[in-house]
């Protein structure tokens, strides 16, 4: 067997990093991790991820709208895929959607947030799916 | 009438004045007497007279003369004239000088008479239309009255009103409405509302009280935004205007500016959202641990499951906690809040309250310093609250201070003020994060806070119960070095 998937799991919240961190990792991905918006970039370079878990709002509320942008504006990072975690329905009633959201917004899949870690493994997959058909 | 009635008799002949006399007294008039014009006009000046007969040719000052003077001063007294060359043009002339009738000598006393009682019947007829006419006027100003109340207290209001006719014309309006619209001078009634309203969303609404299916009970009741740079918020309230019969008149617009009412209503409800927001996050941590656990989705380690329900039960203690300061802080907004406040010894309550951490300092070997001096000066304050906020100062101090580190409290009378702070020596707030840390549910973010569990609402209560006290607070920090927290409180003054 070559080498393990990476995912790279990008958010503010410490607990959810460490639970799905843990069942990443039991699902036989390599798991790497940052806190926030700005330690992306240094990450990507660093780690090499075969997809990153995006959080939206991490230091101001469309950090992980921004992030989408500098990776995808970049010609070396931009075939990494985004799964974008938004937890904006809830609060504002407004709902993204790859489908609308996803060529504006640079993403390649979107989730809502609260999802449990077999939500999270079941949206990653189907990502690499997609990909690998397009 | 039951008033006397008086007459004057100017004549140069003691036998016409006599005569008259004699036959008005016996008629129950009053009667004086001039032997000329000028006497004449001197007893008319002195006394009030219903009626005079005057004689056209008397020496000094002649009928005609008088007649003159006396319509200068009283336009109403009835003259009649009594000449001894009845024709037709003393009569005519004698009429033009505003005598009402004229009687030729020689006269009996019943032609007397009768020329006399009509000229009592027209000045009895002329007093009463004055007398009306008097009474019209006053019920006029009545109305002018009743009409300038009613514009005062349109005026005063501090509502908006507009009325609008049938033609969708602008009828009344106060100074509020223009206010609120921004309404320029020249407005006119009879305006047409949608050239001199320039809201369109507010002539819609007013329409829509003209619709057909707004019944006389209706009232349209909408919001409008006013567009910049005003962006007020006005809640229209519309309603018909119909008369006794029915008729339509139009409609009466009164305008509400309800601002400030969203405002607070949108700090509301961002407000509960953030609660929501707080509430949800260690939650949803609590049930993706105790599922993780369940399922086994973390692999086999118990190790690895040990740490999520150590960490589980760590957010479920601090959601218990968020839920103690909520508490305590709607305590503190609603304004029934009771305090109540004692002479404290704020030393004592310090020393207590650092003695509480003990045990949470020595976790960290954080070395507790206390400079306070002997005798301290009194404050008036709620010793509840007290605690609750050196509870929170130092409990901040030792929950981001390093291993090793220090904890300061210094409490000295400035003025009168009592300054009292607490510093730490850990990890520091950055220069953008200081000015937020005493805004509701505001956590500063970095790699030291990530595991320092906290509710965001610790220094909202501080800064609230100082400013209940009267006092102030600032912070000062350093990135790296460490905080220090300043509360100042007012000195209780002796008096006397």
């Amino acid at each position: 067997m070559g080498k393990k998937t990476k995912i790279l799991l990008v958010d503010n919240d410490v607990d959810f990093i460490d639970l799905n961190k843990a069942v990443l990792e039991n699902n036989g991905f390599d798991v790497a991790v940052a806190y926030a918006g700005r330690e992306v970039m240094d990450k990507v370079k660093f780690e090499q991820p075969d997809l990153i878990v995006l959080d939206l709002m991490m230091e101001k509320h469309d950090t992980g709208f921004a992030v989408a942008k500098a990776l995808k504006a970049d010609p070396i990072y931009k075939g990494i895929p985004i799964l974008m975690l938004t937890a904006v329905l809830g609060e504002t009633g407004m709902d993204f959607s790859q489908e609308f959201d996803g060529y504006w917004m640079k993403t390649d899949a979107f989730a809502n947030k609260p999802l449990s870690p077999e939500e999270l493994i079941k949206s990653i997959n189907e990502l690499f799916v997609k990909n690998k058909k397009g | 009438m039951g008033e006397t009635i008086n007459i004057l008799v100017v004549d140069d002949e003691k036998g016409i004045r006599e005569g008259c006399r004699r036959i008005l007294a016996s008629e129950g008039y009053s009667v004086d007497v001039g032997v000329n014009g000028k006497e004449g006009l001197e007893l008319a000046k002195a006394k009030q007279y219903d009626l005079i007969l005057v004689d056209l040719m008397m020496p000094v000052m002649g009928g005609i003369e008088l007649m003159e003077e006396l319509r200068r001063f009283d336009s109403e007294v009835i003259m009649i004239v009594v000449t001894g060359f009845a024709t037709i043009e003393t009569a005519v002339d004698a009429m033009r000088h505003g005598a009402y009738d004229y009687i030729p000598k020689p006269f009996t006393p019943d032609q007397l008479l009768v020329v006399v009682n009509r000229g009592l019947e027209k000045r009895r007829l002329s007093q009463q239309t004055l007398r009306l006419m008097e009474e019209r006027d006053q019920k006029l100003l009545e109305v002018a009255n009743e009409k300038s109340k009613l514009h005062t207290i349109v005026i005063s209001i501090a509502d908006g009103i507009l009325v609008i006719n049938r033609e969708h014309q602008l009828v009344l309006w106060n100074p509020a409405a223009i206010k609120m619209l921004g309404l320029r001078g020249g407005l006119e009634a009879g305006s047409e509302i949608n050239r001199i309203i320039p809201q369109k969303d507010l002539v819609g609404v007013i329409d829509k009280g003209f619709s057909p299916d707004s019944s006389q009970y209706t009232v349209i009741s909408e919001e409008i935004i006013l567009p910049p740079p005003d962006k007020k918020t006005i809640m229209v309230n519309v309603s018909r205007v119909r008369d006794e019969a029915g008729r339509d008149f139009g409609v009466v617009a009164t305008l509400n500016d309800i601002t400030t009412l969203k405002e607070i209503n949108e700090i509301k409800s961002q407000f509960v959202t953030m609660v929501t927001h707080e509430l949800r996050a260690p939650l949803s941590a609590i049930e993706g641990y105790l599922s993780a656990y369940l399922t086994g989705a973390a692999g086999s380690d118990p190790k690895m499951y040990q740490q999520m329900m150590e960490r589980a039960r760590q957010r479920a203690h601090s959601l218990l906690e968020l839920i103690n300061d909520l508490l305590q802080y709607s305590r503190l907004e609603s304004k029934s809040v009771t305090r109540k406040k004692e002479h404290l010894d704020i030393s004592e309550i310090i020393v207590n309250t650092v003695e509480l951490f003990k045990v949470q300092g020595s976790a960290k070997d954080i070395r507790f310093e206390l400079n306070i001096p002997d005798s301290f000066p009194l404050i008036e304050a709620d010793r509840s609250e007290m605690e609750q906020l050196f509870t929170n100062l130092i409990s901040n101090a030792i929950k981001y201070n390093v291993k090793n580190g220090r904890m300061i409290v210094d409490a000295r009378p400035e003025g009168h003020f009592l300054h009292i702070s607490v510093s730490d020596t850990g990890i520091g707030i950055d220069e953008e994060s200081l000015p937020c840390v005493f805004d509701e549910f505001y956590r500063v973010c970095g790699p030291e806070t990530r595991y320092v569990t906290g509710t965001g609402l610790g220094l909202s209560i501080v800064k609230k119960i100082v400013e209940s006290h009267f006092g102030q607070i600032k912070v000062e920090s350093e990135l790296g070095k460490g905080t220090t927290f300043t509360v100042m409180l007012p000195i209780k003054q002796d008096k006397g």
